[in-house]
């Protein structure tokens, strides 16, 4: 009896304790964050000007060669270090960057770019036709990374003399001069590539406007500014050398911390608010919000199209009314993300605006159309037809990103309602799952600055076990047809049409139910200035500087 | 003396023989195909991910993995990670060092706040003291330590700015996550020394001393603190255990460097050389401790001495 007493005594002592330490926290607040600053502008006193940015990632890089690499995460640390051929600009065209100029032969089907002079590598080595050519060889020996694909059909490089080089494809690819723009085609230093070989992923030699130069693991990658830096992309404000003296990404994986050392002055930025903290750091004065939305597919959830009964598109519509969108993105991220409503993120060459607005949630519809199927309310709630019930398999791949089992659970509650049973099953390890196509939903996102990006998710030969991702299993040829004219025309106004059509296509047949837009999130001090990000929503630190 | 050690050694190389084993199977056992998980949803045509197994020799049955894997480790290969093909042992041993500063500072931390605040308690039992030092043992073994380790950064980095949030260099960066993991093993200090002084100072012989006027501050710190010593270090070896476990989660809190990051990162990738090579050394510090707690049991307690020089135990 005592013994319960004190143990009773222990938790409200316990809970009361907690209290008072997180309402101490909140009332001390302005006081504490203001000696945060004050410590850290002492620590970084006259840096006005060439300062050091600390900037907190979330995960750590797998590798820094872009030309094997595949994670966003590595992108963010290896663009500062090398430059691309090309720079895209928002409305969907391209301006020279390492490339001074560039035609394009009459079938589509070979570039020739004259190259920039005077640019060296961070090791010396001359930038020529010689170097974007072992960097092509050396993207086609390892066929692992982004690289690789964004090449598409490619077939040779030539050197036709110091400063010309011509690349040749299989076939017309209109997304080549987006995926040259990218940073996973940004050039490595030819010398360096054979010097270290296999360990070139943690040495790498760029011409950026930053020079490597460290990477200890699950904790920082060192990057110093390149002084002689002087070919900045068109898209910058900045043309010479980077005004910051230092880059340094520390690896910080709980939320929590990384927040917190923003707050407490530790770091000038950090990556990835999630939306709780979104709200709360809205009102610090000393800090500010920078959003990007991530371009590419929306986040979506993919019907399989082949199985009983998602193979008929009326059962998929009523589902699709009985997801009520609208409340899951408010819900989960507090009015911090925009819901999606096509395939294609708005940032996107050829995205539909038209298709806004256009299919709402509707309970009533959902039950009506489901009666009208056949598929009736049995004792426990769950709809029967022929004695089967109404049962759909849910596969979350991603588990622990941007809240995605949240959403998968409030599906299920959902369509609980409607009487439908959703199975759910959230893991990491889904090979086997897809490749026997057990499932009749399928969560996923993918990031990509080119409209092409959905020829791997709805072609009918990119079947997930060929290496495609076409979790819908849809095969209609129409399909395929537009799908190839997409990034074969050249003429961009024809190929918004074709995108706008498929995009059309894939929800007025409820393939896809598109759920939320991924706004990278970054906060940072009031002294960092200049932040800015790329089409696929990427940092870009080169016009950053730190003033007091 | 030698004696003991040597069996105790010869034991504690079948612990860690054992655990490595152990580890080998349920990684083995474990759901997910570890190629798959290595190309992370990158797609790749079923050839290219046949090579990558057969290059690894995961297409080969158990037991030739099993072997192999032995017979290696005996030579001291620990292999080569299967995410970025880093050796794995020069890789453990650079980041040793870290784990170890983090364990000392915690161990200290849970040593002297559990023995100081388990002895305070005793001696005022049932008041203030032992209220406030009862609920910060409580406190200490049921927050989960990432909880604690929040907590703590909120007040002491976030609001106070006293100490830096996160990072591995410098001592400052080793207060929190020491204090975040030492509250732990404190806890179970607290209550463990508090029993014990308790029971010793209820024994026949404190009453003799007192009897005999020993001023009370010789009866409690020359005598019974010192008999409340054993299971309070007996208790600090098998904290040892809770502590390393415990840097998987404070490392990553904290983001500091470590094998317990290490092993975080490579059980999600399953990148199982990288495991394997993390536990061993793992368990070759536990024993490591458990012999040093052992033989530090003579120092304290004579009874002890003369059993192990009579070649008992």
């Amino acid at each position: 009896m005592n013994k319960r007493r004190a143990s009773k005594w222990m938790k409200f002592a316990l809970v009361s304790a907690t209290f008072v330490l997180v309402l101490t926290g909140c009332t001390s607040s302005k006081g504490a964050s203001e000696t945060g600053t004050a410590k850290a502008a002492a620590e970084g006193s006259s840096t006005v000007e060439g300062g050091e940015l600390t900037y907190a990632l979330a995960t750590s890089p797998d590798s820094l060669d872009p030309g094997t690499s595949g994670y966003a995460v590595s992108h963010r640390v290896f663009r500062n270090i090398f430059d691309s051929l090309v720079s895209a600009l928002p409305d969907g065209t391209f301006k020279p960057w390492l490339a001074e100029s560039w035609t394009k032969s009459d079938g589509g089907q070979s570039y020739t770019f004259k190259l920039r002079q005077n640019v060296k590598f961070h090791d010396g080595t001359p930038f020529n036709a010689a170097a974007v050519k072992a960097n092509f060889d050396h993207i086609q020996a390892d066929p692992g990374g982004q690289a690789y694909s964004l090449l598409g059909p490619y077939a040779s490089s030539e050197v036709i003399d110091d400063y010309t080089i011509k690349l040749n494809l299989k076939e017309p690819f209109e997304p080549l001069l987006s995926g040259l723009s990218s940073g996973f085609l940004g050039i490595s230093s030819p010398k360096a590539l054979q010097q270290y070989g296999e360990q070139y992923s943690k040495h790498p030699v760029g011409t950026g406007p930053f020079k490597f130069v460290k990477w200890s693991e699950n904790d920082e990658v060192v990057l110093e500014k390149n002084a002689d830096y002087a070919w900045g992309p068109p898209t910058a404000d900045n043309k010479g050398a980077s005004r910051l003296n230092k880059l340094t990404f520390k690896i910080v994986p709980e939320e929590a911390t990384r927040i917190g050392s923003v707050q407490s002055g530790q770091v000038l930025a950090a990556e990835t608010v999630p939306p709780q903290n979104i709200l709360a750091l809205k009102n610090d004065p000393n800090i500010k919000l920078e959003q990007s939305v991530t371009n590419g597919t929306a986040f979506s959830l993919y019907f399989n199209t082949k199985n009983e009964p998602f193979n008929d598109p009326k059962v998929r519509e009523a589902i699709r009314y009985a997801v009520d969108v609208d409340s899951i993105v408010k819900t989960l991220y507090l009015g911090t993300y925009q819901r999606a409503w096509s395939s294609l993120t708005p940032g996107i060459l050829g995205y539909d605006a038209s298709l806004e607005n256009s299919v709402k949630a509707d309970a009533q519809k959902a039950n009506q159309l489901l009666d009208e199927l056949g598929w009736i309310k049995g004792a426990d709630g769950i709809r029967e037809k022929q004695g089967k019930k109404l049962t759909l398999r849910y596969v979350e791949p991603s588990p622990n990103r941007e809240k995605r089992n949240d959403i998968a659970a409030i599906v299920q509650q959902q369509l609980k309602q409607a009487g439908v049973d959703v199975k759910l099953t959230i893991t990491k390890d889904t090979t086997t799952l897809v490749t026997k196509g057990e499932y009749e939903i399928f969560g996923n996102s993918q990031v990509k600055a080119d409209p092409d990006i959905l020829r791997n998710l709805f072609r009918s030969d990119r079947v997930y076990a060929k290496g495609g991702t076409n979790y819908s299993n849809v095969n209609d040829p129409e399909i395929d047809k537009l799908l190839d004219q997409g990034y074969q025309e050249s003429d961009p106004q024809l190929r918004k049409e074709i995108y706008a059509q498929i995009q059309q296509y894939l929800i007025k047949n409820a393939i896809v139910l598109p759920i939320y837009l991924f706004p990278y999130t970054v906060a940072h001090s009031n002294k960092v200035e200049g932040l800015k990000f790329d089409l696929l929503g990427y940092p870009q630190f080169y016009d950053v500087s730190i003033h007091k | 003396m030698t004696g003991v050690i040597s069996t105790r050694l010869l034991s504690s190389l079948l612990v860690v023989l054992g655990s490595s084993m152990l580890v080998f199977i349920i990684m083995y056992l474990l759901p997910g195909d570890p190629v798959l998980i290595m190309l992370d949803g990158n797609a790749s045509s079923p050839e290219a991910i046949a090579r990558i197994k057969s290059h690894l020799g995961l297409d080969q049955p158990f037991h030739v993995q099993f072997y192999r894997y032995f017979t290696h480790l005996l030579q001291g290969d620990f292999g080569v990670s299967r995410v970025n093909s880093d050796p794995v042992l020069p890789k453990i041993i650079e980041h040793v060092p870290a784990t170890l500063a983090l364990t000392l500072v915690s161990a200290s931390v849970s040593l002297i706040v559990g023995i100081v605040l388990g002895v305070l308690s005793a001696i005022h039992r049932n008041g203030v003291i032992d209220f406030v030092a009862r609920f910060i043992g409580l406190f200490g073994i049921s927050m989960p330590a990432f909880w604690t380790g929040i907590l703590l950064l909120l007040l002491f980095s976030v609001q106070l700015g006293w100490f830096p949030a996160m990072g591995s260099d410098g001592w400052k960066t080793l207060v929190l996550p020491g204090l975040t993991l030492g509250l732990v093993g404190a806890g179970f200090i607290v209550r463990m020394v508090r029993n014990t002084m308790l029971e010793v100072l209820g024994e026949p012989y404190i009453i003799t001393l007192r009897a005999k006027g020993l001023s009370e501050r010789a009866v409690m710190y020359r005598h019974a603190l010192r008999n409340s010593l054993i299971p309070a270090l007996t208790m600090m070896g098998l904290t040892i255990g809770e502590l390393l476990s415990g840097t998987v989660v404070t490392e990553t809190v904290f983001a500091r460097q470590g094998i317990g990051r290490i092993l975080a990162d490579a059980i999600m990738s399953k990148d199982i050389p990288v495991v394997q090579g993390v536990i061993f050394f793992t368990a070759i510090i536990y024993v490591a401790v458990n012999l040093i707690v052992d033989i530090s049991y003579s120092f304290i307690d004579p009874r002890v001495r003369r059993s192990q020089l009579k070649g008992g135990v």
